[in-house]
């Protein structure tokens, strides 16, 4: 989920006027750091296996902003001030009148003229492209594997209370005996469970995190099968390089 | 010129800046997860019993404890009550000696054994409801006041002040005639001085005044010119002029002639100049020169020492503005002599009291031992040796001691008789701070007696020999006294050059015009300006009169960090020699405590000689001694001509000396000295008079002088602080300021003497009634440096050293003008953080506005291994979002220079293919031939296309003669010359001194932390990245917050920085409440609190949590410390010193590889490895390394005699028959070269192997 989901992010900024404070490379990071909408990405290709020659419509979002300070007081430009050609990914914004994300202030006489191309991206290049801040993950609330133990003080059954996904595990093999003795400790069991606490950083839905980040499990699992079961029919070798060239490098 | 594209204004700059930080600081602690803001908290981690648990437990102990302390405070004032009040002098008085039986000594130990009794039982009486309650918790907040007041670096601030108002006028007064030896009608007299303010020297500026600013970035002086008022003879008229120019004296930065004084901070933008930049700096020629505060022993007091022998001796180095010379007293073989450098041979000490006048032996027995037995027969063998040289009378004296004056061959000098010469001696050169005064030389004979007196006196009892690594005898030495100095002599050497010019004038023997002076004041004044510039721009002080010659007295202002530059106007550097080996001068002195800081001083050979101040230390200047004495004598203080000896060394008698000087006597000491205190507390003199009694050597020291190291306190009197809460609460509301409290005999100043006789305690709570003063506030003795560290009073003591050394390495913001300023070398932190565990330091020096360092998740846990040795584990994302990302700044600078026969550089429009495209070398170029802002640039790229004229000495030859015609030009460009890529950030056009045309580039290059990066929190553990993981590989705790860092726990164990333990807890806590924790040094925010509030979160109290693995996806064995700690990103990088080579550029001489990165030079097989590999037996290995892939030549042998030859032929024999080729290093063969030039003749014999 923080590594291979792809999102939008600027990745390219050329800077036509900057007269503001801070340099060039500090204001493309902060435009990299921006979170842009993402709910579309699918339909966007990545620039590496698109046809263009740099960027097109196909594989990348542009993005203008130009801003001029005239008056006495500094204003801020902010993410809102940035002008998309594509509607479907914009600043994320988390209500109407969020101010959006300040990138810098400009005082009198300043000037910011910039052009931005955004692209698709996964979070394993670039911090920027990862969809979530954090990710809480658990898999057995009650302990039953005994992955760990607890630390106690006295009683470790008080001093650690259940966590919330453990509301979740209803049925009775997750959990311990009513007796609050422990289930004979199956020693095969494995966890077939999982928790995510997922927060993303605005660009897409958790659940769709979540959701796609199962496809692309899935996706690489099937890839694996699939040249697992080539290089054990002989026959399909030919086939089967010539498969590899095309197949994404993972 | 204006600087050309300058981006903005400055004023706008530092609110874009200030809010730009904080956004970013929120956006980066959500992204770091260290403070998740959105994510309600779905599981507490553990559970809440526990902790509570851990409170009851807890709790009873510290209610004990508390209430405990309660009551020894709340009792204390009603045990007091019953004694009877006494004099806070009194006890002083008493301290040293054995307890007296008194009234106050029984309720005393009284007292104390109430104390004890309590704490041993764990006594806790019952608290009275009507017990004062003693708070006065903020009177810390004296500590700003006193900061707002004298500013961060007073001491020199003050210092160049008084010399600037007080000194150059005395300077002057003791100067102020200059006469001719031609003609007795003329003389030149100085009325008065003073110094202007700072002004430009351009010739056609309208506004003259400028900033410190203008001057940093044209490489100016910032200075101001010197006026004096002269009056002189013209002719028969007699001419009065005021405000001559003479010289420009460089101005310290936020004196009282520079332009920032009293200046808003809005006003200090419009300057450029940075609000917290401390000052007390100068600018010379551009760069920033700090004059360091010189530690050295005080001048004009007598010091009882040890001498190479084994032998006491009294040393006085007395020191007048004429004159600097060291007396000695010192027993030899019995007997006592007096030794000084204009003696050839040293006298016998009764031979200089008979010289003085004082001839019967008894009078002299009487004024060095008075009545004292033991004395006595240490001293009479000096009276009878006097009687075996037959020196009876003063004038058989007087020719004894003037047949033994080293005569000074002055050209010019009267002639005198040995009489005339030893009376002259005695008077005004041997201890000549002691004034004689129309012949009158009792006061002299008594401080020889006394330091007579002294050496007998440490013979019978060595305890009182003086220390000198004793803070009360050290005098610091400031730029205002060191710049007086130099200014004297620049002074007297101006007078003099001036004398021989008036004289060489006043000579001709008819002149066209009347000889009129003033002509000749000012043609001179280039020396005074040009003195102060070269001695302050090369740190070379020379004095000529007094034998000073100092290299090092300045020093470069380091403006690497805010810490860096406040730390070294803080520095002293010791004159103590580093090569010796004793420890002494090194080691820590109890007397330092509070003056200056324990923790801040460098490590290794330097280590305790550099000091630093601590943060409420204050440098005293010299103040009048007129006035002192006056009152001295007022209060009951005996003239010394009317006391005989006897009676000097009486039993209640004791001695009053003001800076060194015996002044008389007194009978009444303590009430001598509480009547001095109370006039000064009552600002009848000199806040910075102190006044302290001497037991052992029975003496009353009352000092003026300056240099002295003293601070605030507050006073205490009957066990009560004269500081109450209501003054607090004015000070807080604005109604007093600090210097009131001084007015109001609140808080004085103690120096260290004085301080050593008081009862100075550090807490209400520890006040007894034999307490005199209370300690504003305990972290103050720590200096500016080491106060940034949290929690120190939990480390072990050297990693405070350490950090405080470190600190001023560490990558941040500088100061507000920091993108206005074009310095060498710059580092800048992109996003700099305020640290989470504050000290009330930090707030007090503005570190949380100019900070360097960033608050990085921490999880204490090994990881992969590549964390050994104290290697970082760093999260990739992290780095992706811009933690310890950093820019590094650098100048380019070049002059367009005119020469002397008026050909000059010229800069010409990058040059084209011929295809008309820019060669890639130059595509940084503007048309001007400049790089512009922007610009991206290349190793090897040039900045300027600048082209210097091949001759810049002959005639210029116009339309271009044979071979180097002066219109031919060669390139002189400025080269690019880094291995990465970097952008042009600002170029300047300006005019320097002399109006030469001053370009100056700044190139920036943003850095990303990578591999072998050097990284420090604030206790001292340093560490380099060894491995950076991306993040999903990190482990996380179930909120899913990451760390930033994972540290080895290995670091903790031997380093014991608890410290550092408590400051995650802390920080951890202030994140969880969204609050800021303290960690100030003895108090700061409590572990018990923080335990409580990470409970109240869901959290463990220990501030270890339950973490996922982030490779296995299981949980981890065991619990692990997370949270927050502040990290510095020191500026040692990888990028600059990375370095290797196959093959480049050899040295020219020996034709070995160069040596060094910056040349790009080999490594070395070393001595060491050398020796491995002979060890081994890989012959051949060594000569390929150091032969064949160093320095080989092929040179030719001739077996006939032995020398080298030329291509097969021997010159030497004439022929080629018995030539041999041969490969030996090229420095083999330059040193056989060499030695034959000095005619040895190494001859190479070769034999069939």
């Amino acid at each position: 989920m923080i590594a291979e989901v792809p999102t939008i992010a600027i990745d390219m900024v050329e800077f036509l006027d900057n007269t503001s404070v801070l340099p060039d490379e500090f204001i493309a990071h902060r435009l990299g750091m921006i979170p842009l909408t993402s709910h579309d990405v699918e339909k966007f290709k990545n620039t590496r296996d698109c046809s263009c020659d740099q960027y097109c419509s196909e594989c990348s979002v542009e993005y203008t902003l130009h801003a001029r300070c005239d008056g006495d007081t500094p204003i801020s430009v902010t993410s809102r001030d940035l002008v998309s050609t594509d509607s479907s990914v914009v600043p994320v914004l988390e209500s109407a009148d969020d101010q959006g994300i300040l990138i810098t202030k400009l005082a009198k006489g300043q000037e910011l003229n910039i052009h931005c191309i955004a692209k698709k991206g996964v979070s394993k290049e670039h911090a920027k492209w990862s969809p979530c801040a954090a990710v809480g993950f658990e898999y057995d609330p009650y302990n039953k594997l005994k992955h760990t133990d607890y630390w106690f003080e006295k009683d470790p059954k008080a001093e650690w209370p259940l966590s919330d996904n453990a509301k979740e595990e209803a049925e009775k093999k997750y959990q311990t005996l009513p007796d609050g003795s422990d289930a004979p400790f199956d020693y095969n069991a494995a966890p077939d469970r999982f928790y995510f606490r997922v927060e993303t950083v605005g660009s897409m839905k958790p659940e769709n995190v979540v959701i796609m980040a199962t496809r692309l499990m899935q996706e690489k699992l099937s890839t694996l099968e699939i040249c697992l079961e080539d290089d054990q029919n002989p026959n399909a070798n030919q086939f089967s390089n010539d498969l590899g060239d095309s197949m994404e490098p993972w | 010129m204006p600087p050309k594209r300058t981006p903005s204004t400055s004023s706008t700059r530092k609110t874009t800046r200030g809010t730009a930080k904080n956004d970013v600081t929120e956006e980066g602690a959500t992204s770091n997860g260290v403070a998740p803001k959105r994510a309600a908290p779905t599981r507490a981690t553990k559970s809440k019993q526990n902790g509570d648990q851990a409170k009851i437990k807890a709790e009873p102990n510290e209610i004990v404890m508390a209430e405990n302390g309660g009551a020894v405070i709340t009792n204390t004032p009603t045990t007091q009550s019953t004694t009877s009040t006494i004099s806070s002098s009194g006890t002083r008085g008493r301290k040293l000696k054995k307890p007296k039986q008194g009234q106050s000594d029984i309720a005393n130990s009284l007292d104390e054994r109430v104390e004890k009794l309590m704490e041993a039982k764990k006594y806790k009486p019952k608290p009275k409801l009507t017990d004062p309650i003693p708070t006065l918790e903020d009177k810390w907040k004296l500590l700003p006041s006193f900061l707002r007041v004298k500013g961060l670096v007073k001491q020199h601030l003050d210092s160049f002040n008084y010399f600037v108002d007080v000194d150059l006028k005395k300077i002057v007064k003791a100067n102020e005639m200059v006469t001719s030896d031609v003609d007795p009608n003329f003389y030149l007299k100085y009325t008065g001085i003073r110094v202007g303010r700072p002004e430009r020297m351009d010739a056609h500026s309208a506004d003259k005044s400028y900033t410190p600013h203008e001057c940093r970035l044209r490489d100016l002086t910032y200075a101001a010119s010197i006026f004096v008022d002269v009056e002189y003879t013209r002719g028969r008229q007699l001419v009065r002029r005021r405000g001559v120019v003479i010289g420009r004296m460089p101005i310290m930065l936020r004196s009282n002639k520079c332009v920032l004084t009293n200046k808003t901070d809005k006003q200090m933008a419009a300057m450029q100049e940075c609000p917290l930049d401390p000052g007390g700096y100068f600018i010379v020629k551009g760069t920033e020169k700090v004059i360091l505060v010189q530690e050295q022993l005080s001048k004009n007091r007598i010091i009882v020492q040890e001498d190479s022998k084994g032998q006491m001796m009294a040393v006085v180095t007395s020191s007048t503005h004429e004159v600097k010379s060291k007396a000695y007293v010192y027993i030899k073989k019995g007997c006592l002599y007096l030794k000084h450098n204009s003696l050839v041979e040293d006298i016998p000490v009764v031979a200089a009291f008979k010289a003085m006048g004082i001839t019967a032996d008894q009078e002299i027995s009487k004024l060095v031992v008075g009545t004292d037995e033991e004395f006595y027969e240490l001293f009479s063998p000096s009276l009878e040796q006097a009687a075996m040289l037959k020196l009876f009378t003063q004038k058989q004296c007087l020719e004894y001691i003037g047949k033994r004056v080293r005569i000074s061959r002055r050209f010019g000098s009267i002639r005198r008789t040995p009489i005339e010469e030893a009376h002259e001696i005695l008077a005004n050169v041997i201890l000549a701070h002691v004034p004689v005064l129309n012949g009158d030389f009792k006061q002299k004979c008594v401080y020889i007696a006394v330091m007579a007196r002294r050496v007998l006196q440490t013979i019978i009892d060595p305890s009182l020999m003086d220390d000198l690594d004793y803070l009360g005898n050290k005098r610091l030495e400031l730029a205002g006294q060191l710049l007086s100095l130099l200014f004297e002599d620049l002074f007297k050497k101006y007078n003099t050059d001036l004398k021989i010019n008036i004289d060489k004038v006043l000579k001709k023997p008819n002149r066209a015009q009347e000889f009129d002076v003033f002509n000749q004041l000012t043609c001179h004044s280039d020396n005074i300006t040009q003195g102060f510039v070269r001695a302050i721009s090369t740190g070379n002080w020379k004095v000529a009169r007094f034998k000073m010659d100092r290299a090092g007295v300045t020093h470069i202002l380091s403006r690497l960090s805010y810490i860096a530059a406040l730390g070294m106007m803080t520095r002293i550097s010791s004159q103590f020699e580093k090569t010796r080996k004793v420890s002494g001068p090194r080691a820590l002195q109890p007397s330092q405590w509070g003056m200056l800081c324990p923790s801040d001083t460098p490590e290794g050979e330097l280590c305790g000689l550099v000091k630093n101040l601590a943060l409420m230390t204050h440098i005293t200047t010299d103040s009048e001694e007129e006035p002192i004495r006056r009152l001295a004598f007022a209060l009951g203080c005996e003239d010394l001509n009317t006391i005989t000896g006897e009676e000097l060394y009486d039993h209640h008698t004791y001695l009053v000396t003001l800076n060194g000087l015996i002044i008389g006597a007194s009978r009444q000491s303590q009430k001598f000295v509480r009547n001095v205190r109370i006039m000064r507390r009552n600002g009848r003199i000199s806040e910075f008079v102190s006044i302290f009694i001497d037991d052992a050597r029975k003496m009353i020291n009352i000092s003026s002088d300056g240099g002295r190291i003293c601070r605030p306190i507050i006073i205490v009197e009957n066990g009560e602080s004269r500081v109450k809460d209501h003054h607090i609460r004015d000070l807080l509301a604005g109604k007093l300021e600090f210097d009131d409290f001084l007015r109001l005999g609140l808080v004085e100043y103690l120096d260290v003497n004085e301080e050593n006789d008081g009862l100075i305690a550090s807490y209400t709570r520890e006040i007894t009634k034999e307490t005199t003063h209370l300690e504003i506030e305990p972290f103050t003795l720590l200096g500016a440096v080491a106060g940034l560290i949290p929690y120190p009073h939990h480390n072990q003591s050297p990693r405070n050293t350490y950090q405080s050394a470190m600190g001023k390495q560490a990558i941040g913001a500088i100061a507000y003008n920091q993108l206005n300023r074009i310095d060498t070398l710059l580092y800048l932190l992109v996003y700099p953080q305020q640290p989470m565990v504050k000290t009330k330091t930090i707030e007090l020096i503005g570190y949380d506005k100019l900070p360097a360092g960033q608050n990085a998740t921490v999880a204490v846990m090994s990881y992969s291994g590549y964390d050994i040795e104290d290697a970082l584990i760093l999260n990739k994302s992290s780095l992706d979002r811009g933690f310890g990302r950093c820019q590094v700044m650098r100048k380019y600078a070049t002059v367009i220079r005119k020469y002397a026969n008026g050909t000059y550089d010229r800069v010409l429009d990058p040059p084209l293919n011929p295809d008309n495209t820019i060669p890639a070398k130059f595509e940084a170029l503007d048309r001007d031939g400049l790089a512009s802002p922007g610009e991206r640039l290349m190793p090897g790229h040039t900045l300027i296309n600048k082209q210097s004229p091949v001759n810049t000495t002959g005639e210029p030859t116009m339309g271009g003669g044979f071979g180097g015609g002066a219109d031919e030009y060669k390139p002189t460009p400025l080269t690019f010359k880094y291995p990465e890529p970097a952008y042009v950030d600002k170029t300047m056009l300006t005019t320097g001194e002399n109006d030469q045309t001053l370009i100056k580039f700044l190139i920036r290059q943003t850095r990303r932390p990578e591999l072998g990066d050097k990284f420090s929190s604030r206790h001292g553990q340093k560490g380099v990245i060894g491995l950076i993981v991306p993040q999903p590989d990190m482990p996380f705790n179930d909120w899913g917050v990451c760390p930033d860092i994972v540290m080895n726990p290995h670091g903790f164990p031997s380093r014991m920085t608890v410290g550092k333990m408590i400051e995650l807890l802390s920080g951890k806590a202030g994140i969880l409440k969204g609050e800021l924790q303290y960690g100030t040094a003895f108090g700061g925010s409590k572990v018990e609190d923080m335990s409580k509030i990470l409970i109240d979160h869901g959290f463990d109290y220990s501030g270890k949590d339950y973490v996922t693995s982030g490779i296995t996806g299981e949980p981890l064995a065991a619990y692990i410390f997370f949270g927050p700690i502040y990290y510095q990103k020191l500026k040692h990088m990888v990028m600059d010193k990375m370095h290797a080579r196959a093959h480049g550029p050899r040295t020219v001489l020996t034709r070995q590889p160069t040596e060094g990165r910056s040349r790009d030079g080999g490594l070395r097989l070393g001595e060491m490895e050398r020796d491995c590999l002979i060890g081994y037996g890989a012959s051949m290995l060594l000569v390929e390394r150091l032969m064949l892939s160093s320095d080989a030549f092929e040179v030719f042998v001739c077996q006939e005699c032995g020398y080298l030859g030329y291509s097969g032929w021997c010159q030497y024999c004439r022929s080629s028959k018995r030539i041999n080729s041969l490969k030996i290093p090229y420095a083999c063969k330059l040193l056989f070269q060499e030695m034959q030039a000095m005619n040895i003749m190494p001859r190479l014999v070769l034999e069939e192997v």
